[in-house]
């Protein structure tokens, strides 16, 4: 349904996207997972006609967004990640206006309009201004805004931003439940259990960079079944230890991140005897030491250097 | 067109909405209006219905008294401030706009009244103080046709009186025939027993039926002209009210705040994304930009209306000669000011700069453009730099049709600059807006 090629889109010399690929099939919930200014809402803007890319292909439905854009505005429905509503009218003036943006009008606009309100959980506040609403409640709006026109594919871009975790699970509701019914959805987030819980595949994407790509499981296996040892050392002998422990036959990878040494390992159980070894013969301490088995995050660590948290939430 | 009109509708319900933008934009202005117009005097307001109309008062040959108690007659009466004229006088004082009309009676009217000729009264009215003139006019005229009726029917009733009335007016006219002293003279005068005794019968018949009165019904002895004195040249200082020229270019001068604010709109929808939104639908891009600018220009053709209706209601506003010249001034305002500001708009690419520059352009252009001072006491450098803001040609006539009461050829210039800026700006805004779009800026 949607084949991203080698996307690449420039803000002045800042390459925002660099060289994304990527495809999503029909029905699929993909989901576009980074922190704040990696490049997912421009890829989004790309891929929703609205901006135009510097290199690479995008092709929605078997249309190129660029030759055709008119076609691909057909299949797909947009929500930004503002809340892309007119505030000083009521739910259902909006509905009815984006409505008839779309050229919708009388009883099948009407019809679609108290659909999507039902949907929205929002029919008895119809008649209320948006400014009168709680975050709640704008993003579920925002959200069934975005299918006024039945699209075939949905760009959803973090549509959980800035709401509480009640408010957050009844939107990720509505999204599960357009993604049984067979809508294409593309879904950003820099909320990992959001993507984890709710998508079919995954890509990480980070610097405008997609890092990894697949379902959870091929995610977790593109590094192998490894644990991550992390350990405080003092920092004249980081390069010491990382030299030898890298000779290690258990040892899959040594690395330095934030004054702790990281190493990676198939066996945890198999290598902390001989890293205790290693400390006692050097007359150091045990300080801190972590074992963690592979997860998402640890991923994301391995791939970004940053934690999701970090710059998100 | 339709989808020109959703999204114009879209703004103008919007604008319904918006209840800080009513008081703004309606309100606001209105009292400001108010308050000038109780300032000026007059209005509903006023303690008497409108305030006295200056009039000047033409009556050649009457005896000084006579001249007294008409003019105390009319000013008790609270609608006329008189004064006296010589006929020439008059005519400049009708022309220079310093009086609404001047009542003329003609130099023999009481040797013409007691002969029983025709008297005719003329009211000379400056024609572009239609509404005080037209006071004056029809008070006269009431006037007159109640002595006319009297007339026809007092013929009626005694068609005996009329043949005696002719017979004896002779002796009559002889008897007042010249001023005061010669009426004095005749009376005392032995040789004239016989005509004093049938002046008198006559003159006792007369008063008898308290006025005078003959001749045919066809041909009415008091007669009424009434004749425009246009005036002498524009420039000649002649001034309208003040109020029929600030009503407007007040009224203009809150348009730019009201249709800035619909443009500065355009910036709001790009920050939150509603812009990006309404580019997601089919068809092209033009017409979000022109539904807006189309909204923006029924916004101000309601506001203006409004204000210059209440003007109308309340401070008897002069509306223009004919019922359309005023609406083309008021749509070609619009449409050039929703241009104006809408490209002002799309040039800026920030809003908070936006709000600072427009509220600049809005003081400045109204101050060159004559929002605060009649465009034709402008000095010349004033009026040259003014030529370059469209409030400028937007006043112009308005003070054109209002203060002047002139119709669509007297304002064929400044409306012809409106239209076309309004056409050069509505395609500008297209073509600007579509670049942004297609530059990708805008989404
Ligand atoms: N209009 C813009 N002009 C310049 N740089 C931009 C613009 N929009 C986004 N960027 C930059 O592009 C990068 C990606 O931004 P964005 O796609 O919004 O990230 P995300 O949606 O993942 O948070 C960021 O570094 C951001 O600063
Ligand atoms: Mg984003």
């Amino acid at each position: 349904m949607i084949e991203v090629t080698d996307l690449v889109k420039k803000y002045g010399t800042h390459r925002a996207v660099d060289g994304v690929s990527f495809t999503v099939g029909r029905g699929e919930l993909f989901g576009l997972l980074g922190p704040n200014g990696a490049g997912k809402t421009t890829t989004i803007g790309v891929l929703s006609t609205l901006l135009k890319a510097d290199g690479g292909q995008v092709r929605i439905g078997g249309h190129d967004v660029a030759s055709s854009p008119a076609q691909v505005r057909r299949l797909i429905g947009v929500v930004p990640q503002e809340i892309a509503l007119y505030t000083d009218l009521t739910a259902r003036d909006n509905l009815m206006f984006w409505g008839r943006l779309h050229g919708l009008g009388g009883a099948a606009l009407s019809r679609r309009v108290e659909e999507l309100l039902v949907m929205a959980d929002l029919a008895d506040q119809a008649k209320r201004r948006v400014d009168a609403y709680s975050g709640g409640m704008m993003r579920r709006l925002n959200l069934v805004a975005g299918l006024i026109h039945e699209p075939e594919v949905l760009f959803l871009d973090e549509p959980t931003v800035g709401i509480d975790a009640q408010a957050r699970s009844r939107i990720l509701d509505l999204i599960a439940q357009l993604g049984r019914q067979g809508l294409t959805v593309i879904y950003t987030t820099h909320y990992l259990e959001e993507a984890e819980h709710l998508c079919d595949r995954i890509g990480v994407i980070d610097r405008g960079r997609l890092v990894a790509l697949g379902d959870k499981e091929s995610l977790i296996s593109q590094i192998g079944d490894v644990d991550l040892i992390r350990l405080s050392l003092p920092e004249g002998e980081r390069a010491a230890f990382a030299a030898e422990c890298g000779a290690w036959p258990e040892c899959a990878g040594v690395g330095e991140r934030r004054g702790k040494v990281e190493i990676r390992t198939p066996d945890g159980g198999r290598l902390l005897p001989r890293i205790q070894d290693w400390l006692r013969a050097h007359d150091l301490p045990l300080e801190q030491l972590e074992i963690e088995r592979p997860n998402l995050e640890t991923l994301y660590l391995n791939l970004t250097g940053r934690g999701l948290r970090e710059n998100g939430s | 067109m339709t989808r020109l009109w959703v999204f114009a509708a879209r703004d103008l319900r919007r604008m319904a909405n918006d209840r800080r933008a009513l008081v703004i934009n309606l309100a606001l202005p209105l009292l400001l209006t108010s308050i000038m117009g109780l300032s000026f005097g007059g209005g509903i307001f006023g303690k008497k219905g409108i305030s006295a109309i200056p009039v000047a008062l033409v009556a050649g040959e009457l005896p000084d008294a006579l001249r007294d108690r008409l003019l105390a007659g009319l000013q008790e009466s609270g609608f006329f401030a008189p004064v006296w004229a010589d006929s020439a006088q008059a005519d400049a004082l009708v022309r220079s706009g310093d009086v609404a009309a001047a009542i003329v009676l003609p130099d023999d009217a009481l040797k013409g009244f007691f002969q029983s000729d025709s008297l005719s009264v003329a009211v000379w009215k400056d024609p572009s103080s239609e509404v005080k003139a037209g006071i004056v006019e029809e008070i006269v005229r009431r006037g007159v046709l109640r002595v006319q009726a009297g007339e026809a029917a007092y013929r009626a009733l005694w068609p005996d009186d009329y043949r005696i009335s002719t017979g004896d007016s002779a002796a009559v006219a002889d008897l007042f025939a010249g001023g005061l002293d010669e009426i004095w003279r005749n009376l005392r005068d032995p040789d004239a027993v016989d005509s004093r005794k049938r002046a008198t019968e006559f003159l006792a018949r007369a008063m008898d039926h308290q006025v005078a009165l003959s001749r045919a019904l066809s041909e009415p002895q008091v007669g009424l002209t009434i004749a425009d004195r246009i005036p002498v040249a524009a420039e000649d200082g002649r001034e309208s009210s003040l109020f029929d020229y600030f009503l407007p270019s007040f009224a203009v001068f809150f348009l730019m705040f009201a249709v800035a604010g619909g443009a500065r709109d355009l910036h709001r929808e790009r920050t939150r994304r509603t812009l990006q939104r309404q580019l997601l639908g089919p068809g092209s891009a033009w017409p979000v930009v022109v539904g807006k600018w189309a909204a923006s220009v029924v916004q101000g053709v309601v506001m203006l209306s409004v204000l210059l209706l209440a003007g109308a209601l309340l401070f008897r506003v002069n509306l223009g000669p004919d019922p359309w010249t005023l609406p083309v001034v008021v749509v070609l305002t619009c449409t050039a000011a929703s241009g104006f500001f809408m490209l002002l708009a799309l040039l800026v690419r920030r809003e908070k700069v936006l709000d600072n520059l427009s509220t600049a352009v809005i003081l400045v252009s109204g101050m060159l453009g004559g929002n605060f001072m009649p465009v034709d006491n402008m000095p010349e450098w004033m009026a040259a730099v003014g030529r370059f803001f469209f409030n400028y040609w937007a006043n112009l006539s308005f003070a054109r049709v209002i203060g002047d009461n002139g119709s669509l050829t007297a304002v064929g210039t400044p409306l012809t600059v409106l239209a076309t800026a309004s056409a050069v700006l509505l395609v500008a805004i297209v073509v600007l807006f579509r670049l942004r779009v297609r530059r990708g800026g805008w989404a």
